[in-house]
This record gives C-alpha cells, structure tokens and sequence, in this order.
C-alpha cells in the first residue's frame, strides 16, 4: 500500500454481514487524488465505501478519517422527501457548520435552477441525481466517496460531474469513486484498484 | 455546531417535511379522532364520561398516534436512504435521536390537543383541575416519544419494523400509559396530589429514556 499524506485510511478492515465476510482484510490509504474502484456486481464496493463513510460496522481493523466525516454520496440521492432540493441541502450543509453558502448557485450549475424548490419527490431520477452530486460543491470535504456517480445522469451531467471532480481534485480533496464507467475518468485518476470476492488489488 | 443545536437543526428539517407531506399527522390525527369517536359511542355516555375510561382510551389513542407518525417519520427518511446522510455526519446520530423526539412531541401536542378538543366535545367531559391536566398532557407527551423512537431506531433495517415497533415498545410504556391515564383521571375529578405525583413519574420517565436514547442510540445504529 502507498504511503502519502492520507485524507483517509482503512487499516486491515474487514466487514462481515448476514454471516458472509463482504471485505476480508482491506487496507487502503487515500491521499488528494482521484482513486477508481471497480469490481464486479457484488463484489463489496459499496461496502467499501460505507466502511470508509462509518456506515459499516468493522468486524476487525481501523478506520481513518482527518478532516471530518466525509461526504458520501451512495446508490441512491440520500435527500430526504418532504423537503426540496435547496433545504436538503442547505440542511447537509449547515449541519457540518458551513452555512448554507451557494446552495441556489451550486444546484443552479447543475441545471436545477427552476427545480431547486420543488420537494424533492417530484423530480426526476436524474434531477435527484443531480441534485445529490451538487453537494460536492457545498459540502468540501477532504474525503469525497461516490458510489457510481454516473447513474440516471444524461450527458449534460456527466459534464458538469467531471467538471466537479476536477475542482474538487484542484482543492487536494481525496475522491474515491466506485464505477463501472471508469473509462469516462479513467485519464484523471491517480490509482485503480479492483475489489473482488472482498480483496483489493491495485491495477 | 452544539450537540443542541444539532438537535434542532433536525427537528426543524423533520417538521418542514411533516409540514409539506403530512402524511404521518394527518394519519394519526383520524386515527384518534375516529377512536375518540367510537369511545363515545361504544361504551355510552354514562359509561364513557367516567375519568379513568375516558383518561384511558384517549390515552392509548395518543400511544397508538405516536407510534403512527414515528413510522412515517423514519419511513421518510428510509426512502432513498436519506438517513444515511445524517448518520455519516459527527453527532449526526444523537441528533438525529433528539431531533425526532423533538419533532414527533410537537406533532403528538397537536394531535393530542385537537383529541382532547374532541373528547371534552363529544362526552362533555367536566374538569376539576384544568391547570393539572395540561401539565400531565404536557409530560406524557413528553414520555412518549423517547422510548418509541429509540425501539424504532433499533429496530429499523427490520422488515417487520411496523409490528416490531409496538410490540417492543408498548410493554416499555406501560408504566407511562398508567401514570397517563391516572394523571389525568385525577385531574379531571380533582385530586390535586396524586395529579401532581403522576406527573413526577412522567417527567421521571421522559428523562431517563431521553438520557438513555441518547447513550444507546450512537453505538447501536446500523
């Protein structure tokens, strides 16, 4: 494993659900940089990076995280109905205590200028995607997970996604991007693992 | 950010959303309503305007309600796996414990005073200690919530969450259901002391589950 200045580690981790052992000790460090993780269905890269989010419990090893709690964005937008785009957000925001800044310009780059304040059930699939992806840019943490990030996204999106993980890697966050699409950012990347039956291999 | 703050940063969030898609006080605010309704008309008026009856099933009425618009609360945040967001965050547990709590009470008064409304309506209730009777409304108000969103909480990556929920936390609450209803029942026929002493329990009660919730709750969330 490389060793550099890390936002983010894990430590020899592995994580067993329902009785099956989905990562077997991992260790990982994740430095500024973008960092693809492939791997097929099933293979435990959600796991992974709900390991590196704390939403997995450790059946062994450490967990490292500076800078505070990532920010992790999964499967699915993680914004709650009820609420609209701009109040989910400014929500997020404010509670990692960085006010609501630019939530309005943030989702306006991300074409939701007339959706922002629609309740978030009643946007599209890919407008919630969206949606969730704008929180790259209101909530800057030093450690970015994205769980295939590319879904529901058309290509204007996919643009404004890359543009998105530019900036963020000019800021020297780390972002660990879990993708079947890792063509679309291949060229950008600083390290490529592949996860397999819960083991990780550098490529 | 303060752990307080925190707490009614969520609890806002929670009542805006209940405030746009009402779902979980609309259902509980007709659930009472309709018990309320069926309360006077089973048992009779005779029957229905004694204190301990009538205490009693308005009392269960707001139980079963709170447990209603618990689980549409998390059942909000289970759709596209919002609460997660929350739970990635520092503190985001505890508050997200302590802002529900917060949020579901408010709600519940709402419920419970229109329920009230419609008891004094309906079976023509008469109150001897009124000022006592609100205080008792308040505090189990209060001791509800804590213990039902802790057992949602940990029961909530269960598939039969909503069984789960009331048959876990129901026998939790039985002694806050009686302090409730007798409470209340010496309110309305005027017994000062034991309405006073009730209320104690209640207070006792809100604040060792809330202490408790608080304490379990980081630890046991997946």
């Amino acid at each position: 494993m490389r060793r550099v200045p890390e936002n983010a580690s894990l430590n020899d981790v592995t994580v067993v659900l329902d009785d099956r052992a989905i990562l077997r000790g991992i260790s990982l460090g994740l430095g500024p940089g973008l960092t693809l993780l492939r791997g097929p269905n099933g293979a435990g890269k959600t796991t992974l990076l709900r390991a590196l989010a704390g939403l997995a419990p450790l059946a062994r090893g450490r967990r490292s995280v500076s800078g505070g709690p990532p920010l992790y964005i999964g499967h699915r937008p993680m914004l709650l109905s009820g609420l609209t785009a701009r109040e989910n957000l400014a929500f997020l925001a404010a509670f990692r205590g960085l006010g609501a800044g630019d939530v309005a310009g943030a989702l306006r780059a991300w074409g939701l200028a007339a959706e922002m304040d629609r309740p978030i059930e009643r946007l599209s699939a890919g407008q919630r995607r969206r949606a969730s992806l704008a929180r790259i840019e209101t909530e800057r943490m030093p450690l970015v997970l994205l769980d295939e990030p590319f879904a529901d996204l058309d290509s204007d999106a996919l643009v404004r996604l890359r543009a998105a993980i530019n900036t963020a890697l000019v800021r020297g966050q780390a972002v660990l991007m879990a993708t079947h699409m890792h063509h679309e950012l291949d060229q950008d990347a600083t390290h490529r693992y592949v996860l397999d039956d819960g083991a990780l291999r550098e490529v | 950010m303060n752990a307080l703050d925190r707490a009614l940063l969520v609890a806002a969030r929670e009542l805006a959303a209940e405030r746009r898609r009402p779902d979980g006080f609309v259902a509980a605010l007709t659930f009472t309503a309709l018990l309320v309704l069926m309360e006077s008309l089973a048992f009779g008026p005779g029957q229905a305007r004694q204190p301990g009856v009538a205490s009693a099933l308005y009392w269960i009425a707001i139980l079963f309600a709170a447990t209603l618009v618990a689980t549409r609360s998390f059942d909000r945040e289970l759709e596209d796996d919002a609460i997660d967001a929350v739970l990635v965050l520092d503190g985001g547990r505890e508050a997200l414990y302590a802002g529900k709590v917060i949020a579901i009470a408010i709600v519940l008064a709402i419920v419970a005073l229109a329920a009230a409304v419609l008891s004094f309506v309906l079976l023509d209730l008469g109150v001897a200690l009124a000022g006592h009777l609100v205080l008792v409304g308040v505090l189990g108000i209060l001791a509800l919530p804590p213990v039902i969103v802790l057992v949602t909480l940990l029961a909530l990556r269960v598939r039969a969450r909503v069984a789960l929920v009331p048959i876990l936390s129901f026998p939790i609450l039985m002694p806050q259901l009686v302090a409730c209803t007798q409470g209340a029942a010496a309110a309305l026929t005027g017994d000062a002391s034991a309405a006073l002493g009730w209320a104690g329990i209640l207070a006792a009660f809100a604040l060792v589950y809330g202490v408790l919730g608080l304490t379990i709750v980081p630890a046991a969330i997946e």
